[in-house]
């Protein structure tokens, strides 16, 4: 606990000092739309944060003449609370808070209204109507799912991978796939046999094998589409299919972008893996940012819809539409920099899609 | 291990079997052996006795190794000796049979008295029937009434599980033997073993420290006696020349008999 | 062999007085009964999944994956057995086999080839693979291993750390990314149709381990002779020969019912120019190498833990740790080779997991130990030290795995599943307490 708050506190300096050395300097340069933004990371932890959040933040920003001030609390709620504080008392217009906890995050909401700060509500949900939540449309994902799947195997008994049992997320991702099945289900032309729809623990890959072995058993094989919550444990199922030489007769579908899952695109063992990009992700909480900058009115921001967040507050949210990698768009993956040629390509025989010469 | 004295063989019959000369052990602050010196012959049973905290047992724990004395030296035949291990002392001929008797509880009678010191094959894999049949052969001389070789010791009986640490002793032709309260545990009969045993191995040459509460088996089987009291040495005594009631005022008031006060000898008489 | 023939046989059966004659079968012929309990209870598990199941369970090709999906953590709970019974424990061994399974993993994908410009399948670096990979986790159980002996920190704590140290190693190797596809040789050591060995070579294994097994029974008899031990009468030998010898035979009769997967079997064909006869072309499976490789590291740890010098050390260590110190046994180093052990164990699960998924990704492992130190217990592992034997810990996985797949094949819910793991797991260990104060 000391060794925590000593890095809170060594943090709250930090910032401090980092804060008020470009405002004491820079004050009297600043445009008239001088926009001061601050970010609250949760975490750096993941590959995905300051490969691709922060630079579509920072680009964005830049592009606007406005000015970032972040911080990371290393997936302690209570070192984001001082952070947040920290960055409240840096004089910042704008907050985009990464919640660490959305529990204990509505104190950190709670003074920056009292500020008069409109805030953004970074990927992760806030039981709030005064912060703008910005995510991708998780349930969005779950329906891009379904519909390449359904697309290429219209009919036939379908098993359904999903994640841990008792997260959000494996429900959103349930509710796109159902979006999608339910008129597919009534119509008699898929079939969810029973106990062919499962959760996985922890989300571990090597639990789906074991699981998509067990319902392949169950099924003597007669199984002809598979919906896995990632690209994870659809790379389980598929070793799974592979061991009964079903793979690539199976249709399968994730999510994620692994590169690996991508490759199995091009090879034609996956139908399809979603990916969220988290530049974009950035990029739109940045340009987001700067109209708060002008008007601190959330419902004004572009692309701003009203919705309902899990916890049945009414508040305003900005979805972003996940893209969906099937085997006729891998150049929009190469094109985002996701993976290289070299990555996306490996062991694909050459001439089987346009993308792997 | 150096040999500080070249004439060994030659004072041998003179010359105790071991010397502990000016043994001090000290936990934190608190001597709980100060200055302590003992000796013991081949073919001698030497009692230590003396009441709770007198210091016995830790005297005893520095000659087995189990935990090496801050200062002092160790002779064994006249030469000096350093014992910083068990090892260390079963390497010198040290056997001790504790009063805890550090039996592994969960392993038979065969893999306890071999423990540390297991028979292998040539391959180096534990020869256990060697084992067990050097453990019957053993058992039946000092236990004949012992069957049970393939059960683990914890569910022998206290007697049984004795004779189990009294055989682990003897196996290893010990010529120093520690026996740390070895009747404590024991029934009339058994005790009885005991101390047959004791005679049998004084009778065979082995020098013997009895470390005992007990003042009558003291007197039994003890030549000589040493009493410690709060971690000094009160002295030395042949058991022939005093009585049980002079020992025990040594062990109670902690000075030696000629310095007992008749009004003190009277208080413990009673 | 005539009963004249063994004198010594009398006193066994007649015990002076004292406890109680034992002539119950079970301890005539020797066997733990609390490990004869294990199979019971284990044969009415599958026995009642495969009635609720419509038949499905007991079928040569789930029995068949239940063994390769068993094969990992059984072979990791040989470790856990031996780590418990000296009175420690390891909560590191997920986080271990996560962090090998992404070096096993860059190693063939990406280092190997990027430095010696091999492709993905040159041949041999599988070994090459499996090696290393070994050294390095033992390399990591040991730096555990000499802080928790050598410098005594509680093991809890240095595997603790362990576990969030390599789970987080893990991550920074490949910054969490997903290694695949996988060597096609190295696959094979994950099982699937082709990573099996066939009729054949399964009856010659069977032939192998029933003619060793029978083997033993004769010399150990004739052993305990010359020394001249009480030994069991001549039937009770015969049975327990005749009763190992149909378990291993059924187990592989099992094992080569299963025939590969008809599309495999026709790619196989068609590669081999095999005609395809008219109802298919039947490839017996046969044992899986994870499950040969399981197999074979039971084996070896028994030996380890019963005929060597180490093994008598950490059960006397369990036993009594003061008394092992006593005796002059080094408990430090012995202590330290314990998780030397359990880190090479780990990794070697790390290569089943990898190469069975074809693929190595950040989170394998997580979670393992709890699996691990519950199929320990559950086959009768004390974690008060002492008692455990790698039999019942390699059984207690099965029994675990027996639970996830069987209810999974009637379609219990996940949560619903971890509840009854955790029934199970209690009324194992307090079956246990019970049994052991009904003897003492």
């Amino acid at each position: 606990m000391s060794i925590r708050r000593t890095t809170a506190a060594l943090a709250v300096m930090a910032i401090i000092l980092a804060a008020c050395g470009p405002s004491g300097g820079g004050d009297g340069s600043g445009a008239a739309g001088d926009c001061h933004v601050g970010m609250a990371w949760a975490t750096f932890q993941e590959e995905r944060y300051g490969l691709r959040d922060l630079p579509g933040l920072e680009a964005a920003l830049e592009a606007g003449g406005a000015t970032l001030t972040d911080n990371d609390a290393a997936n302690s709620a209570e070192t984001q609370a001082s952070n947040v504080e920290a960055l409240l008392d840096a004089g910042i217009d704008v907050l985009i808070l990464n919640s660490a906890e959305p529990e204990s995050s509505l104190q950190s909401v709670e003074a920056a209204v009292d500020a008069g700060i409109p805030i953004i509500a970074y990927d992760r949900e806030l039981e709030s109507a005064d912060a703008l939540f910005m995510t991708h449309d998780n349930v969005g994902v779950g329906r891009m799912i379904a519909e390449a799947v359904t697309e290429a195997q219209p009919t036939g008994n379908y098993a359904i991978i999903k994640g841990q049992e008792g997260q959000t997320n494996p429900l959103f991702l349930r509710q796109g796939f159902e979006e999608v099945l339910a008129p597919l289900i009534e119509a008699g032309d898929i079939t969810i046999p029973e106990g062919a729809e499962v959760y996985t623990d922890e989300w571990l890959p090597d639990n789906a094998q074991d699981n998509m072995e067990t319902i392949l058993t169950a099924n003597d094989n007669d199984i002809q589409a598979v919906l896995a919550q990632n690209d994870g444990m659809a790379g389980g199922v598929i070793a799974a299919l592979a061991a009964q030489g079903l793979d690539g007769e199976v249709a399968v579908g994730g999510q994620d972008g692994d590169k690996a899952a991508i490759n199995r695109v091009a090879l034609g063992t996956q139908v399809v893996s979603v990916l969220k990009d988290a530049t974009e992700l950035g990029m739109a909480a940045g340009e987001a940012a700067l109209q708060l900058c002008e008007n601190p009115d959330i419902s004004a921001v572009e692309g701003a819809v009203e919705s309902t967040t899990v916890g049945g507050i009414e508040g305003y949210a900005v979805l972003l539409d996940p893209l969906p990698i099937t085997r006729d768009n891998l150049q929009a993956a190469l094109d985002l920099d996701w993976l290289t040629e070299e990555e996306l390509c490996a062991d694909v025989p050459s001439g089987t899609v346009d993308e792997c010469p | 291990m150096t040999a500080t004295e070249p004439m060994k063989t030659a004072t041998n019959r003179s010359r105790p079997l071991v010397e502990m000369r000016n043994i001090r052990v000290s936990f934190g602050g608190v001597h709980a052996v100060d200055d302590v010196s003992v000796d013991l012959h081949a073919g001698e049973v030497v009692g230590l006795v003396g009441g709770n905290g007198a210091g016995k047992s830790t005297l005893i724990r520095a000659l087995s190794g189990a935990h090496p004395p801050d200062e002092g030296e160790i002779y064994i035949d006249g030469e000096k000796v350093s014992i910083s291990s068990p090892q260390d002392a079963r390497n010198l001929g040290i056997e001790t049979i504790y009063q805890t008797l550090a039996l592994a509880d969960n392993v038979d009678a065969a893999a306890n008295l071999f423990l540390g010191r297991e028979l292998t094959t040539r391959l180096g894999s534990l020869d256990d029937d060697a084992m067990e049949s050097a453990t019957r052969e053993v058992m039946g001389r000092l236990n004949p009434k012992f069957k049970n070789f393939k059960v683990p010791v914890a569910s022998l009986s206290g007697g049984q599980r004795q004779s189990v640490a009294i055989a682990r002793a003897v196996h290893f032709n010990a010529r120093i033997l520690i026996m740390d309260e070895p009747t404590a545990a024991l029934g009339p009969a058994e005790t009885e073993q005991v101390r047959d045993l004791v005679s049998q191995l004084k009778a065979q040459g082995i020098g013997i420290f009895l470390i005992s509460h007990d003042i009558h088996d003291v007197f039994d089987l003890a030549d000589r006696i040493s009493v410690m009291h709060t971690g000094d040495l009160v002295g030395t005594v042949d058991k022939d020349k005093v009585t049980k009631d002079e020992v025990l005022a040594m062990i109670i008031i902690g000075k030696p008999p000629e310095q007992v006060s008749e009004k003190e000898m009277a208080q413990i008489i009673h | 062999m005539t009963t004249q023939a063994e004198p010594i046989e009398a006193p066994l059966a007649s015990e002076p007085r004292g406890e109680p004659v034992r002539t119950s079968l079970l301890s005539t012929l020797g066997v733990d009964v609390r490990l004869v309990g294990m199979v019971v209870a284990l044969a009415v598990l599958w026995i009642a999944f495969n009635f609720l199941s419509d038949g499905r369970f007991l079928t040569p090709r789930n029995l068949w994956n239940l063994s390769v999906q068993s094969s990992a953590v059984a072979v990791m709970t040989t470790g856990m057995v031996l780590i418990i019974v000296s009175r420690n424990i390891d909560l590191s061994i997920g986080s271990i086999l996560g962090f090998t399974a992404m070096i096993v993993g860059l190693l063939q994908a990406e280092w190997i080839p990027d430095i010696l410009g091999l492709p993905l399948n040159a041949p041999g670096t599988w070994i090459v693979v499996v090696v290393l990979g070994i050294c390095v986790g033992a390399l990591i159980g040991g730096l555990h291993g000499f802080v928790i002996a050598f410098i005594g920190v509680p093991s809890f704590v240095v595997t603790l750390g362990g576990l969030l140290i390599w789970r987080g190693a893990a991550f920074a190797l490949a910054s969490g990314r997903t290694i695949a596809p996988l060597d096609p040789t190295y696959q094979l050591l994950g099982g699937g149709p082709q990573g099996a060995l066939g009729a054949t070579l399964s009856w010659v294994v069977a032939g192998i381990a029933i003619v060793a097994f029978a083997i033993g029974l004769v010399l150990n008899r004739r052993r305990r002779r010359r020394y001249g031990f009480p030994v069991r009468p001549v039937w009770a030998d015969v049975t327990i020969g005749i009763i190992g010898s149909l378990l291993v035979a059924v187990a592989v009769w099992i094992a080569n019912a299963y025939p590969w997967p008809p599309n495999l079997a026709e790619e196989y064909a068609i590669e081999n120019g095999i005609p395809i006869p008219p109802g298919g072309l039947i490839i017996p499976t046969g044992i899986a190498y994870p499950v040969l490789i399981a197999i074979g590291i039971a084996v070896l740890m028994t030996f380890i833990a019963k005929r060597r010098r180490f093994g008598r050390y950490v059960y006397s260590i369990g036993g009594n740790p003061e008394a092992a110190v006593l005796a002059g046994i080094n408990t430090r180093r012995t202590i330290m080779k314990t998780f030397i052990l359990m880190g090479a164990l780990s990794s070697i699960a790390a290569v089943i997991i990898t190469a069975r998924l074809n693929a190595s990704t950040l989170a394998l492992g997580t979670g393992a130990e709890l699996q691990v130190i519950a199929a320990a217990v559950i086959g009768g592992t004390s974690l008060a030290g002492g008692i455990g034997t790698i039999a019942g810990g390699v059984l207690g996985a099965v029994i675990m795995q027996s639970l996830s797949t069987g209810m999974t094949l009637i379609g219990v819910d996940n949560a619903q599943q971890d509840m009854v793991a955790g029934v199970v797991l209690i009324v194992a260990v307090g079956f246990d307490s019970w049994l052991r104060r009904r003897r003492v």
